[in-house]
């Protein structure tokens, strides 16, 4: 029977509202996290010259052969919770084996992805997202990524000190026992007055563009399920993470040219979903700052009704947009 | 020689998707200069989010008492609350 694979965290909620869209449309759905195996998830995969990958993926609860299965829904899972008893080394390499073996038989399974792990780790590198945005015709700011605190004075001269910088990778750390984030951040004649640190990594920089609102665009499919996001307070003007009670949505169309580049760079990375960032400028011109592979979008469903579970359900299923 | 398949199939990290550490920040010389800017986000504006246990049949978390499925009560974006102890996940990426 076909089946649909979900790999996902058990306390990923959202991926709770794909299973019900899943479900109600008739669906068969197997869904594990990779921390059951190999303890709670048995794997038991063959191939030979008269078939591919088949056999079965077990849980104590539920059973699915790898060879009816359809499509799979690929979103942050765990860890290989490994056995009790272990050393650190017999860890190493049974995570080793783990990652090679169920990983490897799950991303050779020949069937619809949202989203293929490889193309989406690859996908997640924002220096790639922007060649490609760029490639496919889309505006993106200047962007200057280096440890060379010369290069960062030229670059805020170049554009007469309308810059921000922000990570280039995940902007959360806990230290000193505490968590903190790094939200964008415009850049002041103060903060290059002092730049050391710079040399210790790389670093972001970005000319600022300047906004009537931004827009979080999440593309599944064909589909293009765009909403507003209007800043109500300073901060959330420069990242509007920073300050979500802030904020307002309403639904919007894309303009076609950037419909067109949005389904150009979709292809190129090979991606079934994504969480696209746009500024538009108050003159109506879309920017594109990021492309998340594995973006959140439930809030954006809750506050517009944008129905982007169903989508995920649908292009699982590979009803047509 | 192989090369890191973690990119072929991304896992979060282990110990955690923001591992725990009591270090103090290092100095200017040492550290990332974008760290100057890292802030506690605001707890103010952190969901409560409800009880709930994972439940196998269904494939999805049920609440420990009456009431709508735990996903029908929260759309909150994941907004960090400051607690070390139980980190939401990222707002973005798979990361390993």
């Amino acid at each position: 029977m076909p089946a649909v694979l979900v790999i996902a965290a058990h306390d990923d909620w959202p991926t709770d509202r794909v299973i019900k869209a899943l479900t109600d449309g008739g669906a068969e759905v197997f869904r594990m996290d990779t921390s059951e195996f190999p303890q709670d998830l048995t794997l038991a995969g063959r191939i030979d010259a008269r078939r591919g990958w088949a056999g079965q993926l077990a849980t104590p609860h539920r059973t699915v052969d790898l060879a009816d299965i359809t499509a799979v829904y690929y979103r942050a899972p765990n860890p290989f919770d490994l056995p009790a008893g272990m050393s650190e080394p017999e860890k190493r390499f049974a995570a080793a084996q783990a990652r090679a073996g169920l990983g490897g038989i799950i991303t050779a399974l020949n069937c619809r992805w949202v989203n293929h792990p490889s193309m989406m780790s690859r996908a997640e590198y924002k220096p790639l997202q922007l060649a490609t945005a760029r490639a496919c015709g889309l505006a993106i700011p200047p962007t200057l990524l280096t440890n060379c605190s010369d290069a960062v004075r030229r670059f805020v001269d170049d554009l007469h000190g309308n810059v921000i910088c922000k990570p280039v990778a995940s902007p959360v750390l806990i230290e000193d026992d505490q968590l903190k984030t790094v939200y964008t951040h415009r850049v002041s004649v103060a903060d290059i007055d002092d730049l050391r640190g710079i040399e210790t990594t790389a670093h972001l920089f970005q000319g600022w563009v300047d906004k009537a609102y931004e827009v979080r665009l999440t593309v599944v499919g064909d589909r293009l399920l765009a909403a507003e996001v209007h800043a109500g307070s300073d901060t959330a003007h420069t990242d509007w993470r920073a300050d979500y009670a802030s904020l307002t949505y309403r639904t919007t169309e894309v303009p076609d040219d950037v419909a067109a580049g949005v389904r150009s760079y979709m292809r190129d990375l090979g991606l079934r979903f994504a969480a696209l960032d746009f500024i538009v400028s108050p003159d109506g011109a879309w920017t594109f700052l990021e492309a998340n592979p594995c973006g959140q979008w439930d809030w954006i469903e809750h506050a517009t009704g944008l129905p982007i579970a169903q989508a995920i359900a649908d292009e699982l299923q590979g009803v047509p947009a | 020689m192989t090369v890191d398949m973690r990119d072929a199939f991304p896992l979060a990290p282990e110990g955690g998707r923001i591992p725990h550490s009591t270090e103090p920040p290092t100095g200017p010389d040492s550290r990332p200069w974008i760290l100057r800017f890292a802030r506690t986000p605001d707890a103010s504006q952190a969901t409560v989010l409800p009880l709930a246990v994972y439940d196998p049949t269904l494939q999805m978390s049920v609440g420990l008492f009456d009431g709508p499925l735990p996903f029908m009560q929260t759309h909150s974006p994941t907004v960090p609350d400051g607690n070390v102890k139980n980190p939401p996940p990222l707002d973005e990426g798979t990361k390993d």
